[in-house]
């Protein structure tokens, strides 16, 4: 690891940790206001964060050490897989970071563990959660897959960083099948960060009962670990759906001027998709659970069009 | 008598132990240096020889089985003495080097002659552990139902054998130009029916879940771990080396592995007995194998050289990642099974508590089966990812959609093997005892934390510095380094958990959340079979998921109700449409022959006279 890495991991990683709870804010935010209320402020997530940092915890007598450790394991893969999605400037190669496989299976980890202090403590909601999120994850995987593998088959690279670079030096109009992927990444960011018509990222109620159910048992500064990987995971989906269409504005190498601009850039993006997500949101009624295959499914059919255009063309 | 049979015992375990270590450094020593290893052991005929060839697929896989082996005496050395009466623990004490000793040969045989010798050595040492607790009713049924699908393997594997001979006119096992094409090609069919069957592809897989949960732990452990793998050297040696492939073998092994993979995981998730779920992902992980040969080949006609490596190491590598995580589940299987009596997982939870150590070793295992980085069964499954995402450089469209459509099946078989063992570990381990004997359990003997403990730090490390190893036996892969990673991650947990200590947060338990009840009981947790509803009702076209809810009711109004029944029934494609008939076939004709003629002992020894000399006379002529 060169000193460039050093600066780019601890840059990415404290930008990802200070911006990620403002999106969760401001989501919320446009969904009151496309509701006509006037919604709290866009400080709120890092008030209660704060506010649960200096909360006791509570466990479950039933809990074991899985319950205790997962928000840390949490916290540290989906951290981890930050790393592998640029977003202050692109660094050189490294061997190790940016496999998009690789990305994707920190992300798995995460949710196993998840899952299984979901069933820890013995409630019925935690494992229902579980349940419904290993469910809804074995459907989604293939379709998250099949859309990078049609990113990595139009960019010919499995690494992101290098993905991010190729479309940032030529121009997307190199690349028109590129176009078909967005839709599905946006379909993944909306299953993968729990919002409806999946899941309610507001309530932990029957109809919802996945993601809010699983960390229901958690409190304290471990609730707030859970709180902020959430914020994290949406933040990194959303810089991966942004930087390989909208790349523009993002340094190549480690100037203040290049990474202001690209962090400048980067959350103007980011704040205008975080809008349309709440839009979208606030337009769509929650899927009933046994019909989510089919919404996955356009998803999934989007990418390996794509594919069969890329491979035809 | 109890001692000194208990003594007697320890002292062979010790012994074998000795073995498998000097055993395991010579294979590691071949396999390191690259030379090879050859003894001449017995010569039968000048023809039919035992003799040993090592070289580094040889010394790879002997390796393979020597370390597991190894872990899994050192278990046996504990787990011998519980149940089973003191011959019965005698005879499996003396069948188990048996096993393994077969198992090795097998792997190291240069001659075609010794390596069927050894194989039906192995079938028929691992017929008689699986017949251990012969005298129940469910034993015997998978015993005779293992006997009978080996030596329909090996049927296969003759009829292979004498085809090569048959051109080359030498039972050497070694390169092959003499075949002609249709011969060759029915050669291999026969191979992929004979090892598949052993190594469990479906559809010749159905009795893996039955033998593998009848037989004792110990000996699952090494049938699913090692014997499995012997069938997949079996499949590298001859239709690799022995034969060259065509490109047509391997979309044949692709279509088996990506079948056997997404079934038996699928199958895997609705399955409640511990053991037959571990059976199930055997015969994933087997699809897995076979896929990444498959690739090897159709990358190595194209001529995609780092993708054809990819997926050979891959497959190689996750042959050795699947002995080692699959052995340690197994055995950890064992413990739980034997703390607690039952090995339906419905009735067991809350483990975790009872037994602490192999709580843990079984979630590294579920780790590393379940493909989370930085383990070691996320390291080879990268490699078969890489290799098929290198695809597009094939420019063949119908090859390379074929690929693709490899590449979603690969990724759902993943992800509901994650699924799966958060059902098995969850159910298992967590929550609340759900029966009385899960409440009694406590933690076993220490060579029951020892043999599969090496094996879980033989996970890690194989994880965590894969690409390392990959590097040391000479090849360079474009994987990625899991080191760095396994390093932030670490330190990011040791970040945050410092900085909760440093805080001095104030912790303290309660009750569980339940909305208000008075008291929680494991009746209200959430149980396997609803763990894996959402997933069998979704893949109901694959389980034949059948719901029916039928009601009685006293009145009219059908307000007040009388009686109910609802069922969940899944229907068995492969036992009720393929093996159920072909056995009830050969009922019918055994019955319709034995009702020709009177049963006497002298007529049966008259059809083997005359099978015998038949035989002879035909092999005579056509060899």
């Amino acid at each position: 690891m060169n000193w460039n890495m050093i600066l780019y991991t601890v840059l990415n990683t404290a930008f990802v940790l200070l911006f990620a709870p403002l999106l969760v804010s401001l989501i919320k935010k446009v969904k009151a206001m496309c509701q006509g209320r006037r919604g709290t402020p866009l400080l709120q997530t890092y008030f209660q964060l704060f506010k649960l940092f200096k909360k006791e915890i509570i466990y479950s007598d039933n809990s074991s050490f899985i319950m205790r450790i997962s928000p840390y394991l949490n916290i540290a893969f989906l951290l981890v897989a930050s790393i592998f999605i640029p977003i202050v400037f692109i660094p050189a190669q490294e061997s190790g970071f940016g496999n998009i496989i690789l990305f994707l299976y920190l992300m798995v980890c995460a949710r196993f563990f998840m899952a299984l202090s979901g069933l820890d403590a013995g409630s019925t909601f935690g494992g229902m959660g579980s349940s419904r999120e290993m469910t809804i994850a074995s459907i989604i995987e293939p379709t998250t897959l099949m859309a990078c593998a049609a990113i990595a088959f139009i960019l010919k690279t499995t690494n992101i960083p290098e993905m991010f670079g190729t479309v940032l030096d030529g121009s997307i109009l190199q690349y028109p099948t590129l176009f078909l992927v967005p839709s599905s990444l946006f379909i993944i960011l909306i299953v993968e960060t729990a919002r409806v018509p999946v899941d309610n990222p507001e309530t932990h109620l029957e109809l919802t009962m996945v993601h809010e159910a699983m960390i229901l048992e958690q409190s304290g500064p471990k609730l707030a670990l859970m709180e902020l990987s959430y914020g994290i995971k949406q933040l990194i989906l959303m810089a991966l759906l942004i930087n390989i269409l909208f790349p523009w504005g993002m340094a190549t190498d480690a100037t203040a001027a290049g990474i202001l601009i690209s962090i400048a850039s980067f959350i103007v993006k980011a704040l205008i998709l975080a809008v349309v997500m709440g839009v979208f949101e606030s337009f769509f009624a929650k899927i009933r659970f046994f019909r989510l295959p089919d919404f996955f499914m356009i998803a999934f059919f989007l990418s390996f069009a794509t594919i069969v255009f890329e491979l035809l063309s | 008598m109890r001692t000194t049979g208990k003594t007697s015992r320890r002292i062979a375990l010790f012994i074998m132990l000795s073995g498998l270590a000097c055993i395991t450094t010579t294979a590691l020593i071949c396999f390191f240096s690259g030379t090879d290893c050859n003894l001449l052991l017995y010569a039968l005929t000048p023809e039919l020889l035992f003799n040993i060839h090592l070289d580094r697929l040889a010394a790879f896989f002997t390796a393979l089985i020597g370390l597991v082996a190894f872990c899994c005496v050192i278990y046996s050395l504990n787990y011998i003495e519980h149940g089973g009466s003191e011959k019965g623990r005698h005879i499996l004490t003396a069948l188990l080097p048996l096993f393994i000793l077969s198992m090795i040969m097998v792997v190291a045989s240069d001659n075609m002659f010794g390596f069927l010798f050894f194989w039906e050595i192995m079938s028929i040492s691992s017929f008689f552990l699986v017949m251990y607790n012969r005298e129940k009713v469910e034993t015997q049924k998978a015993g005779i139902f293992y006997f009978v699908m080996t030596q329909f393997s090996t049927l296969f594997l003759f009829i292979a054998f004498l085809l090569i001979y048959r051109y080359t006119g030498t039972f050497d096992i070694g390169y092959t130009e003499a075949l002609p094409q249709v011969v060759k090609s029915f050669a291999f069919m026969a191979l992929v029916i004979g090892f598949g069957t052993k190594a469990g592809l479906i559809p010749f897989h159905k009795w893996l879940p039955y033998a593998h949960s009848a037989a004792p732990s110990n000996i699952s452990a090494l049938m699913s771990g090692v014997m499995l793998k012997v069938a997949i050297y079996g499949l590298c040696r001859f239709a690799f080396d022995v034969l060259q492939p065509e490109l047509w073998w391997g979309f044949v092994l692709l279509a088996f592995g990506t079948v056997s993979a997404v079934l038996g995981v699928i199958y895997a998730l609705k399955e409640h007995d511990l053991k037959k779920l571990l059976a199930y992902h055997s015969i994933e992980n087997i699809g897995i194998i076979v896929i990444g040969l498959g690739l090897y080949v159709i990358f190595n006609h194209y001529g995609l050289q780092t993708a054809a490596n990819l997926s050979m190491v891959g497959a190689l590598f996750h042959t050795l990642n699947h002995a080692v995580f699959k052995s340690l589940l197994f055995m950890t299987a064992g413990s739980v099974v034997q703390a607690t009596g039952t090995r339906n997982i419905e009735e067991m939870g809350g483990l975790v508590k009872k037994m602490p150590v192999t709580a843990i070793l079984f979630l590294i295992g579920s780790c590393a089966i379940s493909a989370l980085p930085p383990l070691n069964g996320f390291a080879s499954e990268i490699m078969i990812f890489q290799a098929y995402l290198g695809s597009f450089e094939l420019n063949n469209p119908v090859v390379e959609i074929v690929m693709v459509i490899g590449l979603a099946a690969f990724a759902l078989m993943s992800a509901l093997a994650a699924a799966c063992f958060v059902k098995a570990f969850g159910i298992v381990f967590l929550a609340k005892p759900r029966s009385r004997e899960a409440g009694k359990a406590t933690e076993v003997s220490l060579g029951m934390l020892a043999g599969p403990a090496i094996l879980a730090l033989t996970c890690v490390v194989l994880g965590v510095f894969s690409f390392q190893i990959i590097k040391g036996i000479g090849f360079d892969l474009p994987v990625p380094n899991m080191l760095p990673v396994s390093i932030l991650l670490l330190l990011i947990i040791l970040v945050f958990a410092g900085l909760l200590k440093l805080f001095h947060v104030p912790v303290r338990t309660g009750e569980t959340w339940g909305c208000g009840i008075q008291k929680q009981t494991p009746v209200m947790e959430y149980t396997a079979t609803g763990f894996s509803e959402p997933i069998v009702t979704i893949f109901r076209l694959i389980f034949r998921t059948k719901k029916s809810n039928d009601k009685e009711y006293f009145d009219s109004a059908e307000s007040i109700t009388k009686r109910t029944e609802a069922k969940i029934t899944t229907f068995k494609f492969f036992e009720e449409r393929i093996y159920m008939p072909l056995a009830n076939f050969f009922m019918k004709l055994a019955a319709f022959i034995s009702q020709k003629h009177n049963k006497d002992v002298e007529t049966f020894i008259l059809y083997a006279f005359v099978t015998i000399v038949l035989l002879l006379v035909t092999a005579g002529l056509w060899l």
